[in-house]
């Protein structure tokens, strides 16, 4: 009699501890999730796509979607409130995550090819269009306006803002808006080269621009602190990101906060992008992820791109128009000007070695690149202050 | 040590005009004075009410401020409830209301004041330092289950309303005084801007004026240091008296070019330039900050007492 329910216990427990299992939890949805972060896994290491990225994203994706009974209490979740996960994914959710990254980007971030050459700043703002493009797109599909907003901003390639605004805008997508906007930036050698080729001929890709002028350390410093002020006070509500931004070039380049900048722009860059990473891929749930608004999302996002990197190009043949034949500029450092920073420029100064071995794009094309960070977080102001 | 007494001064000076700012953003928002079908108190009693409303987009404490009541502004500091210490509901999230029942029994608990309301009478908030923080005198023919209430949360003017279920005539206790199912804006846009042209040129506009501005002074910071950088250059060598170079020709030198010129005196001249082999040592001065220091970050090294 003992020993029978001695054995019921013990089944009784095993039974329960199965029920608690993944194995018994697991719904395809899981295993499609699984089997896209071990791809983004597969292409940061294997084909080396942004591995910063999408490592934290790839394992996020595993750790979130390892199926267990969510009526079970056991807090481990990350829309679980009071879970760890939870917390650490509430620099996602209230939006903190990305203007600490700003911040690491502001310290890391040389201004000079675009304090010497300003008019770059103007493809940089011509990217932009990618957004508003993708955002009418978005209005055909069905979505609503904050919707759209949050889902086109991922034409600004770049991840914080996109999570920024998604966060505010439409956190139900942030999700995918967030794992699209990271996929379409570590297939920007992909996506960007071919367009280039398209709508540059060949004698304008052997454009050859001017060495930029020396840029003196008082520009430097007077850049971050003109640059806060001005756009801030045009569009305040990008003052989280472009606050960051500037503060983070201030301890770059006033010199007496070598410090402060060095933790800026390595360690808290660094911690703060394995939390925002994996955290980010932890929430695309598959029963939150697998919806037929993921699939537009993602179409969107690549529409996005395609219109960013080929307006960035186009702008600069019309720019080209009016400007003088020794001020040409080389149409190769268009794409630049979505804020992939650095890899759209290097993939300028790729292509312009291809047709020119001497032709060295690169610091002309970090211009329209980091011109790009700026006006896409000027973008994600603009949206935020019509439409939140 | 002057210096760190100032700026800890001006912080603490900062953070408590912050402070004291913050709970001047405290507004009456909604007023019943009979109420015969609106909100019950914990008691299950009717009684007349006072809507608080955060109008500060941070939480405010509102414990130690004081309701004041009267038949007019003057005497209401002569009638105060203070809203007690201690009680975790006196704090009131951004934009968020508090209701207090103005039924004349304060022992009944923190949100229950010492007075009850009367139509055409003076209701106040004051600070604890007894500076008037808003009032309002209620309008003299509110009827029972009838409120006076802001046209909106925190502003507005105030309007009688009714309870029916008219637009504006609802009673909110507790609540936004405008109910809002859909956000204006959005539905605007939905409506108006169907295709997102109107907000691409808006946004474009924005952006590129936003770019442009900081574009154009840059090119005038540029201009301007520049000048300065061919003034001082000028002075300089006319200190040395160095022959006089015209200010109009002089350019910034590339990094190519300087590259070209060395590179041509190293063909052809094999020229080197001559050090003075006069070694320099200029003493580094550091100004001293007690964040860097090491005796903070190091401990004492114990003296060694041999017991004897």
């Amino acid at each position: 009699m003992e020993s029978t329910s001695f054995g019921t216990f013990i089944q009784d427990n095993l039974t329960q501890f199965w029920e608690l299992t993944g194995f018994a939890n697991a719904e395809f949805g899981n295993f499609v999730m699984l089997a896209v972060g071990l791809f983004f896994i597969w292409l940061a290491i294997k084909k080396n796509f942004e591995p910063m990225l999408l490592v934290p994203i790839g394992f996020g994706i595993l750790i979130g979607n390892i199926p267990f009974n969510h009526e079970a209490g056991l807090e481990i979740g990350i829309y679980e409130e009071g879970s760890v996960l939870n917390i650490l994914y509430n620099g996602v959710s209230a939006g903190w995550y990305p203007p600490l990254i700003f911040l690491g980007i502001g310290a890391m971030t040389d201004f000079s090819a675009l304090i010497a050459n300003p008019k770059l700043m103007l493809i940089g703002a011509a990217a932009q269009f990618g957004i508003f493009g993708a955002y009418m797109v978005a209005l055909l599909l069905g979505f609503s306006p904050d919707q759209a907003g949050a889902i086109a901003i991922i034409g600004g390639a770049d991840g914080p803002t996109a999570i920024f605004l998604s966060s505010k805008l439409a956190p139900n997508l942030m999700g995918a808006i967030a794992v699209s906007a990271y996929s379409y930036m570590a297939l920007v050698p992909v996506i960007q080269p071919p367009l280039m080729r398209l709508f540059t001929t060949h004698k304008e890709r052997l454009i050859k621009m001017k060495p930029a002028r020396a840029v003196s350390q008082n520009e430097k410093i007077i850049f971050p602190i003109v640059g806060l002020l001005l756009t801030c006070f045009v569009v305040p509500s990008g003052i989280p990101l472009l606050g960051m931004l500037f503060f983070g070039n201030l301890l770059r380049e006033c010199g007496v906060t070598t410090r402060l900048a060095k933790t800026a722009s390595n360690a808290l860059t660094d911690i703060v992008t394995i939390l925002l990473g994996m955290t980010v891929g932890a929430s695309t749930q598959a029963s939150q992820f697998l919806t037929p608004q993921t699939i537009f999302i993602f179409f969107l996002g690549f529409m996005a791109f395609i219109i960013a990197s080929s307006s960035g190009v186009l702008f600069v043949k019309l720019f080209n128009l009016i400007l003088p034949k020794e001020k040409k500029i080389n149409p190769l450092i268009g794409n630049a000007g979505v804020s992939a920073v650095p890899m759209s420029a290097r993939i300028s100064n790729n292509l312009g070695l291809e047709y020119d071995p001497s032709n060295y794009l690169l610091m002309h094309a970090m211009g329209p690149n980091v011109a790009g960070v700026i006006g896409s977080a000027v973008a994600a102001g603009v949206l935020l202050g019509f439409l939140a | 040590m002057r210096k760190y007494i100032a700026l800890v001064a001006v912080m603490l000076l900062g953070v408590a005009v912050a402070g004291a700012a913050s709970r001047k953003a405290v507004r009456i928002n909604e007023v019943m004075v009979s109420n015969e079908n609106s909100i019950v108190d914990e008691y299950g009693n009717r009684s007349g009410w006072v809507e608080l409303f955060n109008s500060n987009f941070a939480p405010i404490d509102i414990s130690s401020i004081f309701l004041g009541y009267g038949p007019d502004s003057a005497s209401m500091r002569n009638n105060l409830y203070p809203v007690p210490l201690g009680d975790v509901n006196t704090r009131i999230p951004r934009r968020q209301h508090v209701v207090f029942f103005t039924d004349g029994q304060p022992n009944k608990g923190t949100f229950h004041t010492n007075f009850v309301m009367e139509p055409g009478n003076f209701i106040g908030i004051f600070d604890a330092d007894s500076s008037l923080i808003d009032y309002v005198q209620i309008d003299a023919n509110l009827q029972t289950n009838q409120s006076y209430a802001r046209t909106v949360d925190g502003a507005g003017v105030f309007r009688i309303r009714t309870g029916s279920d008219m637009e504006g005539q609802y009673i909110t206790p507790s609540s936004a005084n405008i109910i809002r199912d859909t956000n204006e804006r959005i539905a605007l846009f939905a409506e108006r801007d169907k295709n997102g042209f109107a907000m691409t040129l808006m946004a474009m506009g924005v952006v590129f004026t936003a770019l442009l501005v900081l574009c154009l002074s840059f090119y005038g910071i540029g201009k301007i240091g520049a000048a300065v950088s061919r003034m001082n250059k000028a002075r300089a060598n006319a200190s040395d008296g160095a022959a006089t170079v015209a200010l109009s020709d002089v350019e910034h030198d590339s990094g190519e070019e300087i590259a070209a010129i060395v590179m041509a005196l190293h063909e052809h001249l094999n020229a080197h330039d001559t050090e003075n082999t006069i070694l320099t040592i200029n003493k580094v001065k550091r100004a001293y900050s007690p964040w860097s220091s090491k005796i903070y970050g190091l401990r004492q090294v114990p003296e060694h007492h041999s017991a004897r």
